[in-house]
């Protein structure tokens, strides 16, 4: 890995061609642990409140009356916004709460990371809509 | 003459010069199109035309930038980036794009699923009801999920700033966020396309 921050030019003048190596400190892993983590919780709250919305009415009508509280054209979208809603709050929350939690901690991102994926990818699986559909039948005893 | 400090043919143009040569560029065209075009004609006839050019050009320009920020992941992840800064830079003007071509989405799917006979939504339930049912509904779940991967490798990019091109993992996860995020977005797109073309709102 190149970490020169300048490199000579036939004409004799510098240019940059890097970057400049860090002087600062080590900063802890648990940093970008969280902030990824946090996005897949994110994620996957989406995906399960809409397998819960598809199965059950009344949590359908509680999810649409969240995203009413606060989201402009909420009544136009429907139940879509209170989804977004509660995505929103999982992983903004969750960032605090991990980002607190992890901040001093020296994790191996590699092996957070690969977690990550993992549940992304289970994530993306649910909301596809013939999984979700057959599962909220499942939910629903149908 | 000491080259260290020659850098008369290295200044950078200035922030304002770029910003009035866009501003300048974009008002051109703006005004080129309101004198020789009927405006309404480029919008379309539809209630949500206008709710569609905005989401339609954020997307685009997410597109974009999105497919810089794609190649300059890659350098990342391989070890051989050498536009750190403007990495950096462009992960967040992707984030950016991204919530707003989320914001409005969010308005032009009020004309989508308008209660009425006419709307793209009582089209497509009617007379192709997959195209809802399935691609519409993947697409707006999946269009969402770009916007914390995109934000999560912008956060990291520039908490850690070039620790991360000095520690494999955080690379390897940058790049990778980058890339899972131009993957939704590239999904929600095409989709997105395929549906305004069939029904426009």
């Amino acid at each position: 890995m190149r970490s020169t921050m300048a490199e000579t030019k036939p004409d004799g003048s510098n240019v940059e061609v890097a970057y400049t190596p860090s002087t600062r400190d080590r900063i802890p892993g648990g940093i970008a642990v969280a902030a990824f983590l946090a996005a897949f919780v994110g994620t996957f709250t989406l995906a399960v409140v809409n397998v819960f919305t598809v199965a059950s009415k009344d949590f359908n009508a509680w999810v649409y009356g969240v995203g009413k509280l606060w989201m402009p054209g909420a009544a136009g979208i429907g139940p879509y916004s209170g989804k977004e809603t509660l995505a929103l709050v999982g992983w903004l929350g969750s960032w605090i709460i991990l980002h607190f939690v992890l901040r001093k901690k020296e994790l191996e991102v590699g092996r957070w990371f690969v977690a990550f994926l993992v549940g992304l990818g289970i994530a993306t699986t649910l909301i596809w809509p013939p999984v979700y559909e057959h599962l909220a039948e499942l939910i629903a005893g149908h | 003459m000491d080259a260290t400090h020659d850098t008369r043919d290295m200044r950078e143009a200035s922030t304002g010069s770029l910003i009035a040569v866009v501003v300048i560029m974009i008002a051109s065209a703006l005004a080129f199109t309101f004198m020789t075009a009927p405006f309404e004609k480029l919008l379309g006839p539809g209630g949500g035309a206008l709710a569609a050019a905005i989401h339609g050009t954020m997307a685009f320009l997410y597109l974009f930038v999105g497919t810089i920020g794609l190649y300059l992941g890659w350098r990342l992840l391989t070890g051989h980036i050498r536009a750190f800064a403007d990495l950096q830079l462009l992960s967040v003007v992707a984030a950016t794009f991204s919530l707003l071509a989320i914001c409005f989405g969010n308005w032009l799917y009020i004309y989508y699923r308008m209660p009425i006979p006419e709307s793209p939504r009582s089209y497509f339930v009617k007379n192709m009801p997959p195209v809802h049912a399935v691609f519409f509904e993947f697409k707006e779940f999946g269009a969402l999920f770009t916007l914390p991967l995109a934000v999560a490798a912008a956060f990291i990019l520039w908490r850690y700033g070039v620790q991360v091109v000095e520690r494999k993992w955080l690379r390897y996860s940058v790049g990778v966020l980058m890339g899972l995020a131009f993957f939704y977005l590239v999904v929600a797109f095409g989709l997105g396309a395929a549906v305004t073309k069939l029904r426009p709102a």
